[in-house]
């Protein structure tokens, strides 16, 4: 399909990607404690604490690109995990107990640091996880909020985020920097205020990136958030798409309408999926997803702060709210629909969007549906049973 | 013997509506639906309200599938097709605890699509360990007092928490006696009954349920006498449902003598201190619930629990119940299952759902397992 032209910056990622892995598996020799962490969860705490943060989700998501997720679940489904949980879990259990490990093995944790604000699977698979590789197991434990941020949420996160640094002071022996703290959230605001106005330019019409760029270029903002690295690889990222914005090349060729999408990729149909909108003038300008990533933390108030962003996640939130923030996108990137994924692996996301379709389509008339499917896991996916929920879904894109 | 009083618990089950009902009319008080069954339930009879368990029942299934995907757990598509059939229609309010995703997305679908006027969740900690958990669940639990306080439009007293705790604890003493009866001498009360009267107890008037429980309790008392010689059995899992599964192990002399379940054991298991401050009591009842999957502590307590308890008691098989789709519950399944074989005990895992009333391949396996273990 449509001959994209690839981002100089996919080399640069390649590269990073490459050492971050590097990294991790030389940590241990280095006397640096490798820690396991989820993709929503306050990471600058772990990295001012010098251990170095591993996100066994990326592992599970490179697992489902590589298109290896059922062979790696298979091993967690032999000992009674079933097929319906996370793919992410399943990969990092599979990978547990498999004696093949297609895409190297997953790097085993000295510790692990669970944040639920995401997902009840997270803390039950790193409990798994934690008696498995006999390693101390930590939740950070954030309860759903509704419309307005509550001070006992907001507390008890507090409360726990001691609770954390007083545990790393005794794995590290080191008492808590946080000199070295707010220099890493100054890094993590500047990392996700790049990440965004990247992630912005997808309103311009035509635009120069979309959705499904943003799920490629994604993996240094979740895993190295806090990082120089990761402020450097956005920098070089916003110079050329801003590049591209001058030089008028877009993100597909003959952009008609913009469309909205809930929430994770498909990682393993990623390209099919791209070229499917593509080939409907389509782009896939937005998804709460991407966005998850966007924290402005206050430097003077470190601790409240971090207790603040990461509780009122959306993530974190309830039906109301999440409607309204899907709302919000639709009039920011002014979307002519909406596509929504029903992700067998991911509950949290996935129920309530049959109700959400049809309160959507009531409030702002936009042609909208959902499909099934799972992230990770082709055993689920039928294409012509995608197609079928799509193919109309075009039909009244092009006939509004 | 005694059918009189248990056939009343029995009725209950078979129509759950029916109590509530009858006391509704007479009454013309408010109803606070509940699912099972880490709520603070204490709370919502202490504002006057009926605390209504929802444990399933048959009902038509067509309607749901358009809110909540298949791969939803059978136990929050039944809750949700009761209401959306008509089924709860006497509920002024519901509360549903966070056991898991799926009831932490249930809410805003339910208010969708059947809005009460009385809506909340508990929200309940995931970790239970640290000194960070007490604080935040007394919080948690002052909101949905302040909350109850305004739909009822005047505030809870203590006096009236405390008639509540009473009452409560007394019912949980009377339900624990049973359950003592039923482990020493399994003939006097069949393991269906006692799960039966577990389940009625969450849909009686309260009040009312306390003097039943009394008259069942004296007078099993009266007839104890045999010792126990059935095969011993623990079963562990999110809930007992459907009850025709325990006509199997009756049936193939069994007795269950412990559970984790919360339509069993432990929704009695402990009480709340009747002296200082109430909604602290209350919090540390909820903290030191019998281990279940929604929430532990990193040591595992659930794993532990689960043989130590099997070991205590000399149970001599344990029956895993898996909820299709519960995803906590399967999460612990694998190494729940290895620890118990490590100490030697045999287990059996068996997947249930809500409302199913084909039995028939489940028969077979639990009287297997049933005959391997109990026939030395
Ligand atoms: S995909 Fe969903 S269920 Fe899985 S780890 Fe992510 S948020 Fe949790
Ligand atoms: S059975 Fe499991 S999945 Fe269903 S509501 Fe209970 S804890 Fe959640």
């Amino acid at each position: 399909m449509s001959e994209k032209k690839t981002f100089k910056t996919a080399q640069l990622m390649k590269e990073m990607m490459k050492k971050y892995y590097e990294d991790g598996a030389a940590a241990k020799e280095r006397g640096i404690p490798v820690a396991w962490v989820t993709a929503v969860s306050p990471v600058e705490i772990l990295y001012a604490a010098g251990v170095f943060p591993y996100y066994p989700e990326n592992f599970g998501a490179v697992a489902a690109a590589r298109k290896v997720a059922d062979k790696l679940s298979v091993h967690a489904e032999s000992k009674g995990y079933a097929h319906d949980l996370c793919g992410y879990a399943r990969c990092g259990i599979g990978d547990a107990y498999a004696d093949e490990h297609p895409i190297g093995e997953i790097v085993k944790p000295e510790v692990l640091f669970c944040c639920n604000t995401q997902c009840g699977s997270l803390p039950k698979w790193f409990e798994v996880a934690s008696r498995f590789y006999n390693a101390p197991y930590f939740l950070l434990d954030a309860p759903l909020i509704g419309n307005e941020p509550e001070e006992l949420c907001t507390s008890y996160y507090k409360e726990q985020l001691y609770e954390m640094i007083s545990l790393l002071e005794k794995i590290t022996g080191n008492p808590f920097d946080y000199d070295r703290l707010a220099e890493v959230l100054h890094l993590s605001n500047e990392a996700c205020r790049l990440w965004n106005e990247v992630l912005d330019t997808a309103a311009l019409k035509p635009a120069p990136f979309g959705f499904f760029d943003a799920c490629f270029h994604m993996a240094p903002i979740v895993t190295m958030r806090g990082t120089q690295e990761a402020v450097t690889y956005y920098q070089a990222l916003k110079e050329e798409v801003d590049e591209r914005i001058k030089e008028g090349i877009h993100a597909i060729p003959n952009e008609r309408f913009k469309i909205y999408f809930d929430h994770i990729p498909l990682w393993p149909k990623l390209r099919w999926f791209s070229d499917l909108f593509a080939a409907h003038d389509s782009l896939v300008a937005v998804s709460q997803y991407t966005h998850s990533w966007s924290y402005s933390f206050d430097l003077n108030r470190p601790i409240d702060s971090l207790a603040e962003q990461y509780t009122e996640e959306f993530v974190n939130r309830y039906f109301d709210y999440r409607l309204q923030l899907k709302m919000n996108f639709f009039k920011k990137y002014n979307v002519d629909g909406f596509v929504l994924f029903s992700n067998r692996s991911c509950k949290p996301n996935a129920f309530g969007l049959y109700d959400k379709r049809s309160i959507l389509s009531e409030k702002t008339g936009l042609p909208g549906v959902v499909f099934e499917a799972d992230m990770s896991d082709l055993r689920f996916f039928s294409e012509s049973q995608v197609l079928a929920k799509l193919e109309p879904f075009f039909e009244q894109l092009g006939s509004s | 013997m005694n059918t009189e009083v248990l056939e009343i618990f029995r009725q209950a089950v078979e129509d759950p509506g029916k109590e509530v009902r009858e006391w509704k009319e007479k009454k013309g008080g408010k109803v606070v639906g509940f699912l099972l069954t880490d709520v603070p339930e204490e709370l919502i009879h202490a504002a006057g309200f009926f605390p209504f368990g929802i444990c399933g029942g048959t009902v038509r299934m067509d309607q749901v599938e358009a809110h909540l995907q298949f791969w939803s757990c059978s136990y929050v598509r039944n809750s949700l097709a009761l209401a959306l059939d008509g089924k709860l229609d006497f509920l002024d309010g519901l509360v549903i605890p966070h056991t898991c995703d799926t009831t932490r997305m249930l809410m805003g679908i339910w208010k969708h699509v059947r809005p009460l006027p009385f809506m909340d969740s508990f929200r309940l900690p995931r970790q239970v360990g640290r000194p960070s958990a007490k604080q935040y669940v007394v919080g948690e639990l002052r909101r949905i007092k302040d909350r109850l306080d305004d739909f009822r439009g005047t505030e809870i007293t203590d006096e009236e928490l405390s008639q509540s705790f009473k009452l409560y604890n007394s019912n949980r003493n009377l339900l624990r006696k049973l359950f003592n009866l039923h482990e020493q001498n399994p003939a006097s009360i069949s393991n269906k009954d006692l799960y039966t009267v577990v389940k009625a107890s969450m849909v009686i008037e309260r009040e009312k349920l306390n003097m039943l429980l009394s008259e069942l309790v004296s007078v099993l008392a009266e007839n104890a006498g045999t010792p126990n010689d059935k095969t011993k059995i623990f079963i562990s899992g999110t809930f007992l449902e459907p009850l025709d599964l325990l006509n199997y192990i009756d049936e193939s002399g069994g007795a269950i003598v412990g559970d984790d379940l919360k339509n069993g054991f432990r929704y009695i298991e402990s009480d709340v201190a009747e002296a200082g401050d109430p909604l602290e009591a209350l919090a540390e009842r909820q903290l030191k619930r019998i281990p279940s999957a929604s929430y532990d502590i990193p040591e595992n307590l659930r794993r532990h629990f689960l043989v130590k308890t099997a070991q205590q008691k000399g149970v001599q098989g344990v029956i895993l119940l898996h909820v299709k789709y519960c995803e906590p519950e399967n999460y612990d399944y694998y190494d729940n299952i290895q620890a118990l074989e490590k100490a030697g005990i045999p287990a059996l895992r068996i997947e249930t759902e809500f409302g199913d009333t084909s039995l028939g391949q489940l028969s077979t396996r639990v009287q297997a397992f049933m005959e391997m273990v109990g026939g030395e």
